[in-house]
């Protein structure tokens, strides 16, 4: 009989598993940053241009947490927590339209375009990998009823946090080039976390 | 939720208990999951008429998810909807590993269908058949079981039954002519409804 000695219910379950790895993932993604990349310079740490990225991916990350939790937890509702992550994503692409439209008419190609725009969704991509298989690795020990939307949160959890790791070795300073390109880089991982999911998240 | 019109009631029985299973109390767990094993069935029941023999195991293998993963459960969720949440995504599952088996194996399993065809067990029907044989002359009521549920040729319940060929054939006929006029006066005087649902 399973109630014989079953003992309380575990608490916080998605906490215990997500919180973990995550920070696994984000120590593997900064080691990975720069060790491949390299840092940037240190002054740049004394302006806006690593934390705007961070502030921006470590949001996304807190929202994108809280939507895999409730995804991953069987008739929890997603409404909430869905619809904070589209407007974390729309704050910024606000925030960097503000700042493209303040810039000189002939600058706002290089502003929109940087020096990596090609480069830097494929890192952002790369470098959540780690994240991506320990955050999937946290949901499959939980109960995701919808897989395939669960991969992709857990997606874009993982792609924030390989988001954090890219800002410690991306130079560019505009603020639409991470409204644009670091949020499709993020988006890509949650395709890549919606077709897996599909079929690693089982239980 | 689709439990049932009562899940309300359901609800309201299995929270308290389910609360206090969660904090450790081994009785009423075990009393909310005999309580969910019975819902679960019906629900599945009802979801797998083609395929009657997946049902059991398919309650057992929700229930084991179910205390599995009841640390995903949080008390502001209804335990019946988390519970059939559970259910659907076991259902979906299995639809998904049979369709995937049967496309691999089409030809294979055409066969086997029909050499070994299991029978589902319609016991509401065989009760229903007894009692109304029941009420017919043993000459008429042995006449149908020999021809229509033995399925002999006429000749052959001759032979059984030791009587000539178109004495059968008559009392088939009026056997069957009875039993009908049996099942119409039930159904208009419900002489069947103490009938247990199925």
């Amino acid at each position: 009989m399973l109630a014989r000695n079953a003992g309380p219910a575990p608490r916080a379950l998605a906490a215990k598993r997500l919180c973990p790895a995550m920070a696994a993932g984000l120590l593997a993604s900064g080691w990975a940053a720069i060790v491949w990349f390299g840092l940037i310079p240190w002054s740049l740490f004394g302006t806006p241009v690593p934390w705007t990225k961070m502030v921006y991916a470590s949001a996304l990350a807190a929202a994108a947490g809280w939507w895999v939790a409730r995804l991953s937890r069987p008739a929890a509702s997603v409404v909430h927590p869905r619809s904070v992550v589209i407007a974390v994503v729309l704050a910024m692409a606000a925030i960097g339209l503000v700042s493209w439209l303040s810039e000189p008419a002939d600058r706002r190609l290089a502003a929109l375009l940087g020096h990596s725009w090609l480069s830097c969704p494929p890192s952002v991509l790369v470098l959540s990998l780690p994240a991506l298989a320990a955050a999937l690795w946290a949901v499959q020990g939980l109960a995701p009823t919808r897989p395939r939307m669960a991969g992709f949160a857990a997606g874009l959890l993982a792609g924030s946090v390989g988001a954090i790791g890219y800002s410690l070795s991306c130079p560019e300073a505009s603020a639409a080039f991470v409204a644009v390109w670091y949020s499709l880089g993020i988006v890509l991982t949650g395709v890549a976390g919606a077709i897996l999911g599909s079929r690693v998240l089982r239980w | 939720m689709p439990f049932d019109a009562n899940s309300g009631d359901l609800e309201s029985a299995l929270k308290p208990l389910w609360l206090r299973a969660q904090s450790g109390d081994e009785v009423a767990y075990r009393q909310c999951l005999g309580m969910l094993a019975t819902r679960l069935r019906g629900y599945l029941r009802r979801r797998l008429a083609g395929v009657p023999d997946e049902v059991e195991d398919l309650v057992q293998e929700t229930l084991l998810a179910l205390h599995l993963q009841r640390g995903t459960y949080d008390p502001s969720l209804s335990v019946s909807a988390w519970a059939v949440a559970i259910a659907r995504h076991k259902l979906v599952d299995l639809w998904r590993r049979r369709g995937r088996r049967d496309d691999l194996h089409d030809a294979l399993d055409d066969v086997d269908e029909q050499l070994l065809v299991a029978e589902p067990d319609d016991g509401g029907a065989k009760r229903d058949l007894a009692v109304l044989l029941k009420g017919l002359p043993e000459a008429q009521r042995q006449a149908i079981v020999l021809t229509k549920l033995e399925g002999l040729s006429v000749a052959e319940a001759a032979l059984r039954a030791g009587a000539s060929e178109s004495a059968i054939k008559v009392q088939v006929h009026r056997g069957l002519k009875r039993l009908a006029a049996l099942v119409r006066r039930s159904g208009s005087d419900d002489a069947f409804v103490d009938r247990q649902p199925t």
